[in-house]
């Protein structure tokens, strides 16, 4: 086993809406991430991906609010460190984010290289402007970006071109952890392979130490990252390696969510298509019981009225529901 | 629509606008009845006659009178006798007198008469007194004497086959009379104007007469805005770069210009309250031809619309159920502005001497103006012309409140 | 740089475009109008005569004085010939003074009062809104009905109130005028107190009125702004909140040069009304007395130079916005 670069245990946090309610998007969640290697979350929208992506962060600030948990990147916890702390020594160095909509996440009346200047003087206010300069040339070109992107302002960029910048830019520092929160889902094909080829490169280069890739589409995680876990109501459901979770899910969410999708693998042909019916529940007032309970076609009252706990199985695979596995996979094989 | 209204009017700033601009249009419907007649009636011979209750002279002194012994009678009444000037000037001829007043407190009425009676003569001639200020003195010290010595007024009559004086009968310092019981009372709240009219009553039927002139202005705008722009936006092509050609020209130059250029030209006498409205309309179209033009080219190609093409409906059809509903919000909102621009740009007009030439109704353009023409606001007749301004604000105030809640409601980007 | 050279093509065309549709208006609205403005000016002139055909005399002489016995398209010809002169003939109530001797002598008050003015009103308005929607709280919810109230005031009931309070009541200012009535115009020490102090109420009147619609406008963008992706990006790579509210109050200052281009117009007509209140020696005095005296050739001057300066203003707001906003650069590539 590899070197633990990032771990999270029962991580909690709330947002709190303008009738101040408070909405448990991210209930308990615990995962670790190894050196070199990369997790993906997937999950229907309104499942808490994004929160959980935003909750990893250390640094809150309204509507999102934090509750308790550990954050632990490469040994050091930052769930408890003050806001300030947080940001002048984790953010970006330890830790950095890359945000769903890439299109609006670069300051439009800014030239690229004024913000790379800001993020790295943000970290070390003495930073000289040519070295900053040199610097941001080099692993721009490294990563294949032309040098000219850095004397543009971010509306003059196509929509590709600014999600890579955003990546360039957000591991400028290295960071030991790489948040991608659905960072290739609005583009075309095309600047979603860039995107994916280049997340790669910087992990290969060693730019990054582990990667958290958070996304909606299915195939894509079966083929960017390592291991999978799927979030359900603000809670995991199941993790394991990605070939596992997609050959043989166990979950009944996450049965149902690899039923939704094809992936273009031998042995997936002749498969049909499922849907799952409904939608998630209103997590401000979270089920008492098993939260998939209302949707599940396999649900028993006692799954109604009893809180289930993540059961480990197999090779560090892990899944949340009172059915034993085997009685799980009997199920799904005579359908 | 009904779940739209209920937004509408939980949104406090549209309510706080709307509550205002219903209590205006109130009073101009209620107050005429306790108060009827023509506002431009001239009931006051002189100029600004301070606001306050009338009280008829010679009804008061033909009224029984009721005896009432108030304490503090005779202070107040010396109190409203000297001015803060005349005490100063009191003062002063002490000063000029080489009178030691000491520490005297000129606030304190009695101590300052004492030292008065017993140091002024109207002998004395300080040095470097004008003959001017010794006159002013001797009027003064002669009003205070008075006050001082008698205790009933005389009334006399002429009699007629004599020419003598006959005496009438006396007043004494503790006759009061009831006001309810003289039959003349005149209340002028906001007192009287440069022609002796009754300002209030005025007032309301100006705000009545600008908020017409404001209706008128913005339904013209908004017609001809929402023509243009639904034809600008909907038929496109050639009708379009026409009529956006037009609409920038306008919205560059200002209204403010084209409306002195009309207004002039259409000459004093042609110039009446509703003509002057719809040169105002004339000339404001240009932000609802704008915005509508907009909203109903991102609708041009909705589903909706479509179906409605395919199917065969009439232009007019597809415009009244598929595009109609989906702008209105921004066709009102243009149009309480306009109608807010509109009753400014009457005042404006008016005040340069454009404003619509009007025998009944006064315009609170009108009535700033009348005041600015005979100096109100250098002789301190306020009542004149700040009830006009603050009526103009709120009435501007209202709309834009209401304005405001609406754009929160309908873009909820803004909201907060 | 195409872009650049396009967008200011083509708004100096549409500039010269304007100047020729408000030239034609100015000249021929006054025509369209049934009135007979030479007969009213013969019948003012003429006030007094018997003689009726002393008083066809005096209408010919004016006929032929303002080209009108001449067909309308000739009429114009004269009239654009005579602009590009300077000559814009003479004035009947100040007669025998040229109109633009009359104009030239108030243009530099009204230029001197209103453009620093507006300029003072937009800028403090616009810090205002800034820390209106920065702040929110208690300060927003004191600033916004406060000015939301004062860009309501009409312009000339604002000069009319400070009048009243300092010139009239508190006697620390001068009630009329540009200058004291018994200095004459000339480089004097004391001519310039005279100048300065006169200058005052109707600067801060003008200042007032334009502080409260700037304030709302601004406020609002910032809001928008503040909320917008980029600042949450900004946040979570670690830079000071300080910075990036720099960001978005540049984003947001931006659109207000283009709001000040479009209310420019209006600012300026309430403007000369005030100046008016304050018998200001500018151009709003001047079309007052010339509209009190009938005097057409004044008229239609003023007009004319007032709309020339208003489209002057919005042309030079429209280039600098170019200049500054990247955001317009970036539009006239994607046309």
């Amino acid at each position: 086993m590899g070197k633990i670069m990032l771990e999270v245990k029962d991580l909690k946090t709330k947002y709190v809406t303008r009738f101040h309610e408070d909405v448990y998007a991210v209930d308990g969640v615990s995962f670790r991430i190894e050196e070199g290697k990369s997790l993906g979350v997937a999950g229907e929208s309104g499942c808490g991906k994004s929160t959980l992506a935003l909750s990893m962060m250390g640094y809150y600030f309204p509507p999102l609010h934090y509750i308790s948990g550990d954050i632990i990147i490469d040994g050091k916890d930052i769930s408890g460190l003050d806001p300030d702390t947080v940001r002048k020594t984790v953010l970006g160095t330890e830790i950095a984010y890359i945000p769903q909509a890439a299109m609006n996440a670069l300051n439009p009346t800014q030239k690229i290289i004024r913000f790379v200047e800001d993020v790295i003087r943000a970290h070390d206010p003495k930073a000289d402007r040519k070295e900053i300069r040199a610097r941001a040339e080099a692993r721009f070109a490294e990563l294949g970006l032309p040098a000219d992107v850095l004397d543009k302002h971010a509306v003059e960029l196509s929509g590709g071109m600014k999600q890579r910048t955003v990546i360039a830019v957000s591991t400028i520092l290295s960071p030991k952890v790489l948040i991608a929160d659905e960072p290739s889902s609005a583009l075309d094909v095309t600047s979603q392979k860039m995107v994916i080829k280049m997340l790669r490169e910087l992990m290969e280069k060693g730019y990054i130490k582990s990667m958290l890739f958070i996304t909606h589409e299915l195939p894509l995680l079966y083929n960017v990252t390592d291991d999978i876990m799927v979030m359900y109501a603000g809670q995991i459901v199941e993790k394991g390696s990605a070939k596992e979770m997609v050959f043989d899910p166990i979950h009944p969410y996450s049965h149902g969510l690899m039923g939704s999708i094809l992936v273009p693998e031998e042995g997936t042909r002749g498969t049909t298509l499922t849907a799952i019916p409904g939608t998630p529940p209103n997590l401000k007032k979270p089920p008492r019981g098993c939260r998939f309970a209302e949707r599940c076609r396999y649900a028993t009252d006692e799954c109604r009225y009893h809180a289930v706990a993540e059961k480990p199985f197999g090779e560090g695979r892990s899944y949340r529901c009172i059915l034993p596995v085997d009685k799980l996979r009997e199920v799904y094989e005579n359908e | 629509m009904k779940h739209t209204l209920r937004q509408v009017f939980h949104s406090s700033k549209f309510l706080v606008g709307f509550i205002i601009f219903l209590l205006i249009l109130l009073t101009i419907w209620i107050y005429p009845f306790f108060n009827p007649g023509n506002p431009l009636e001239m009931i006051g011979v002189g100029t600004f006659a301070r606001p306050g209750s009338y009280v008829s002279l010679y009804d008061a002194l033909n009224t029984s009178t009721e005896t009432l012994r108030l304490a503090d009678a005779d202070d107040k009444r010396l109190d409203k006798l000297l001015s803060d000037t005349d005490r100063i000037s009191m003062l002063d001829w002490f000063d000029s007198a080489g009178v030691d007043v000491g520490d005297l407190d000129i606030e304190d009425t009695d101590t300052l008469l004492d030292l008065w009676f017993a140091n002024y003569s109207s002998d004395l001639k300080p040095a470097g007194m004008t003959n001017a200020k010794r006159n002013y003195y001797k009027r003064l010290n002669n009003s205070l004497m008075q006050v001082r010595a008698a205790d009933t007024l005389t009334i006399t009559d002429v009699d007629e086959a004599t020419g003598d004086p006959v005496t009438k009968g006396t007043v004494t310092k503790t006759d009061y009379v009831n006001i309810g019981q003289v039959a003349n009372v005149k209340r002028l709240p906001l007192g009287t104007d440069n022609f002796g009219r009754d300002v209030l009553k005025e007032l309301v039927s100006a705000t009545g007469t600008s908020i017409i002139i404001g209706l008128i202005a913005g339904v013209v705008a908004t017609l001809i805005g929402l023509t243009l722009g639904l034809l600008a936006g909907y038929v496109g092509g050639l009708a379009d770069d026409i009529i956006m050609f037009i609409t920038n020209i306008f919205t560059v130059i200002p209204s403010f210009v084209l409306l002195i250029l009309i207004s002039y030209s259409i000459g004093q006498e042609q110039r009446g309250a509703s003509v002057v409205a719809i040169v105002i309309g004339f000339t404001s179209w240009t932000w609802t031809a704008r915005s509508v033009r907009s909203q109903v080219i991102s609708l041009r190609n909705r589903d909706h619309v479509n179906l409605s093409k395919l199917s065969g409906h009439s232009l007019v059809r597809i415009i009244a159920t598929d595009i109609l509903p989906y702008i209105a919000s921004y066709v009102v909102m243009a149009f309480i502005l306009q109608v807010s621009s509109g009753i400014l740009s009457e005042a404006q007009l008016s005040l340069l001497g454009l404003g619509p030439k009007t025998t009944v109704t006064p315009t609170l353009g009108l009535m700033m103006n009348w005041a600015m023409l005979y100096s109100a606001h250098t002789n301190g007749s306020w009542w004149a012309y700040f009830p006009v301004i603050l009526t103009i604000t709120l009435i501007s105030f209202s709309l834009n409140l209401m304005n405001t809640g609406l754009d929160q409601v309908f873009n909820p980007t803004l909201r907060d | 740089m195409k872009g650049y050279r396009k967008y200011f093509g083509k708004k100096i065309l549409w500039f010269l475009l304007t100047l020729v549709a408000a030239v034609i208006l100015n000249f021929i609205l006054p025509r369209l109008m049934p009135a007979d403005p030479v007969a009213a000016i013969t019948g003012k002139m003429a006030s007094g005569m018997t003689d009726a055909s002393a008083v066809q005399e005096v209408y010919k002489r004016y006929e032929a004085e303002f080209g009108t016995n001449k067909p309308l398209f000739q009429q114009f010809l004269i009239f654009v010939k005579n602009l590009f002169r300077g000559v814009l003939g003479t004035s009947f109530s100040q007669y025998p003074r040229k109109v633009s001797d009359i104009i030239s002598s108030a243009i530099g008050w009204t230029i001197g009062l209103q453009l620093p003015a507006i300029l003072v009103g937009w800028l403090l308005g616009n810090i205002l809104g800034a820390l209106a929607a920065y702040i929110r709280k208690g300060f927003d919810k004191v600033l916004l009905p406060v000015a939301l109230f004062l860009s309501n005031v009409p312009a000339f009931g604002m000069a009319v109130t400070l009048l009243v309070i300092f010139a009239v009541n508190l006697k620390i200012a001068p009630v009329s005028g540009g200058y004291a009535f018994d200095l004459l115009p000339s480089v004097s020490w004391k001519f310039f107190q005279s100048v300065i102090s006169h200058y005052q109420l109707p600067f801060w009147s003008v200042v007032l009125v334009s502080i409260g619609g700037q304030a709302i406008g601004m406020r609002s963008m910032s809001i928008y702004e503040l909320n917008a992706d980029y600042v949450k990006y900004a946040r979570f790579l670690g830079i000071k909140d300080r910075k990036i509210v720099g960001y978005v109050f540049r984003n947001a200052m931006l659109p207000q040069v283009t709001g000040l281009a479009l209310s420019i117009g209006t600012m300026i007509g309430g403007a000369l009304v005030a100046e008016i209140i304050f018998s200001y020696p500018g151009l709003g005095s001047t079309m007052y007395s010339a509209v009190t005296a009938a005097d057409y050739p004044l008229i239609s001057a003023t007009t004319l130079i007032i709309t020339v300066m208003v489209l002057i203003v919005t042309f030079l707001l429209d280039i600098i916005y170019g200049f500054i906003d990247p955001r317009v650069k970036a539009a006239q590539f994607d046309v």
